[in-house]
């Protein structure tokens, strides 16, 4: 009965073994994907590279479908499995601030070490620059308590706040994520760039 | 076709669909396995603790936020799944790399401007998203995408805001890019 | 095919289905029919008054009474610390983190069982740990806590050591006042059933 690591079903040791390789995976797949390219990952913010968004979301739907499934039969225990907690304003502002760090670098903290790993130097660069703003916050965070710290609402679901089930909410995200890709693959026809 | 490539020296990418399936399925492990989901900026808070305390004990033990870690993290900081789990980022992008030919030190930018201003934009951006990913609590990998999977609220009201904002601005920074 | 195209043949079913079943078939924190019968036949969800006043007068801080009467039942008189949740009320929002945590030990009352069982079934049936019914009620209570009845001279000793531990129980609760008994055996010491760490102990995570 999954999560094996909370239920003490592996050690801690085997946990973050296995957490290496499920870090292989993830750099890989990233990678084969075409994330270690900034102009890829900037691309659908112009239309021209909808990599992000197919990838993103297809993979933010399976791994949902496969929390769900496993739920259903029984082989995990969805209690225990960490659920990102709310605090509603600094999310907020914590994600326009990663925006606009994200056009403007065009790469976030993972897709920015498989560029590093292939040997992307303005991959290092933001890799630099992430250190010099997470310094940055530690020392001023003594300004900037009151706004990490508000509007905590714990740990609610999507589903629990539309008042939709797990699962409708999750037909209703398929849906939407399908009509997000018709579009992107229209605007990709649409504007078209050279290879890179 | 959305599978873009270099020149014949290199394979193909992806495509993305099966790229984010796969994604998918590695992110749906980490679930079952651990519990939680992928991240990435967690890794750099890790590093960065490990530096601050290593440097400046005192300075440590009274920055309300290292202590705020240093509570969640018995131990070492740099004994954190996450640590591990970029340790094996790392590592698996550099195999894909190698496998499909892409090793190559280069700065990557739009034929339209210079590398000096793509890296300057590159530390800025970084800057910008490092201090950001640490008031969010997470990333595009932690927040948003492993946010997603298990539905959570302020997850999907990062990743919002996250790429809502970027849309936004994408004007303004087009000349880099395209 | 195209690529899309294929996706969607797949995952579009996939989120129908999920989305079909029943939410509590997904989410299995909650109990089943079979599974409540079998738990309320074993009768653990009761808890012994004699526990209950031991801990009370321990001043044990992990013991939460729970009055499940109506308030006007409540303001005539409560257990000592008790707060009060009216049974009509009980799946209100405001209640939810004292019946569903893993701190307390969390104990329904009423002037009977009745009303407290219900409590206990409810709670018990949405998974939630930690809550118990007071054996017996208020009215058990009245008559054999706080003015408990001298044993005849013929019964065992643990019934001394029990009226000795009620007597003085009763004395420290403000209950009638009569000269214990002579008897042998130490008082009798009630173990309180442990909290459960609710299973829920959510792993750290995030970025």
């Amino acid at each position: 009965m999954g999560p094996l690591a909370p239920n003490e079903i592996i050690s801690e040791n085997t946990n973050y073994l296995i957490a290496f390789f499920i870090g292989i995976g993830f750099g890989w797949v990233l990678e084969s994907s075409g994330f270690s390219s900034s102009r890829k990952l900037a691309g659908i913010f112009y239309g021209y590279d909808a990599v992000v968004l197919k990838v993103f979301f297809t993979a933010a739907v399976t791994a949902m479908l496969g929390l769900l499934f496993m739920s259903l039969f029984g082989w995990i225990d969805l209690d225990l499995v960490y659920v990102n907690p709310t605090y509603l304003t600094s999310a907020i502002v914590g994600g326009i601030i990663m925006g606009a760090g994200f056009i403007m670098g065009g790469f976030c903290p993972g897709t920015s070490f498989c560029g590093a790993a292939i040997g992307k130097i303005d991959a290092m660069v933001f890799i630099a620059g992430l250190f010099i703003g997470v310094y940055g916050f530690a020392f001023t965070y003594g300004w900037l308590e009151k706004l990490y710290l508000a509007r905590y609402m714990g740990e609610p679901k999507i589903s629990e706040k539309l008042g939709l089930s797990d699962g409708l909410f999750g037909l209703l995200l398929i849906l939407a994520a399908i009509g997000m890709f018709i579009v992107a693959e229209w605007a990709e026809k649409k504007f078209p760039r050279e290879e890179y | 076709m959305n599978s873009n490539s270099k020149t014949g020296r290199s394979r193909k990418y992806l495509n993305p669909y099966l790229g984010g399936v796969l994604l998918g399925l590695v992110l749906l492990a980490a679930n079952f396995v651990s519990g939680r989901g992928l991240g990435a900026s967690g890794a750099i808070k890790s590093v960065v603790a490990t530096t601050i305390e290593v440097v400046d004990r005192d300075a440590f033990n009274t920055m309300p936020f290292m202590a705020e870690y240093a509570e969640m993290h018995s131990g070492s900081p740099m004994r954190s799944w996450l640590v591990f789990q970029m340790l094996g980022v790392i590592a698996g992008g550099f195999l894909s790399g190698i496998l499909s030919g892409r090793l190559r030190l280069q700065v990557e930018h739009s034929p339209k401007i210079t590398s000096r201003r793509r890296l300057v934009f590159a530390l800025a951006g970084g800057i910008l998203f490092g201090f950001g990913s640490q008031l969010g609590r997470g990333c595009t990998s932690g927040s948003a995408l492993s946010g997603m999977a298990v539905l959570s609220l302020g997850g999907f009201v990062t990743m919002m805001a996250i790429f809502g904002t970027a849309f936004a601005l994408a004007y303004f920074f087009r000349r880099n890019w395209i | 095919m195209k690529p899309l195209k294929l996706l969607a043949l797949i995952i579009i079913p996939l989120g129908i289905i999920i989305a079909a079943i029943p939410a509590d078939r997904v989410n299995h924190s909650r109990l089943s029919p079979d599974e409540l019968l079998q738990e309320a036949g074993t009768g653990t969800q009761f808890i012994s008054p004699d526990v209950v006043a031991d801990m009370l007068v321990q001043k044990d801080p992990s013991l939460r009474l729970i009055d499940v009467r109506t308030p006007e039942e409540f303001d005539a008189y409560s257990m000592p610390g008790a707060v009060n949740i009216p049974l009509s009320n009980l799946l209100a929002d405001e209640y939810t983190d004292i019946l569903n945590q893993d701190a307390y030990v969390n104990v329904f009352y009423s002037n009977g069982s009745v009303y407290a069982n219900q409590a206990w079934m409810i709670t018990r049936q949405l998974g939630y740990v930690n809550n118990f019914v007071l054996e017996g009620g208020l009215n058990y209570w009245f008559g054999n806590i706080l003015s408990p009845e001298a044993p005849s001279q013929t019964s065992p000793n643990e019934e001394f050591a029990k009226y000795d531990f009620r007597k003085s129980a009763a004395a420290a609760l403000g209950g009638g006042s009569v000269v214990p008994a002579e008897s042998v055996t130490p008082a009798v010491k009630a173990v309180k059933p442990p909290v459960t760490a609710r299973a829920k102990k959510k792993p750290s995570g995030g970025c």
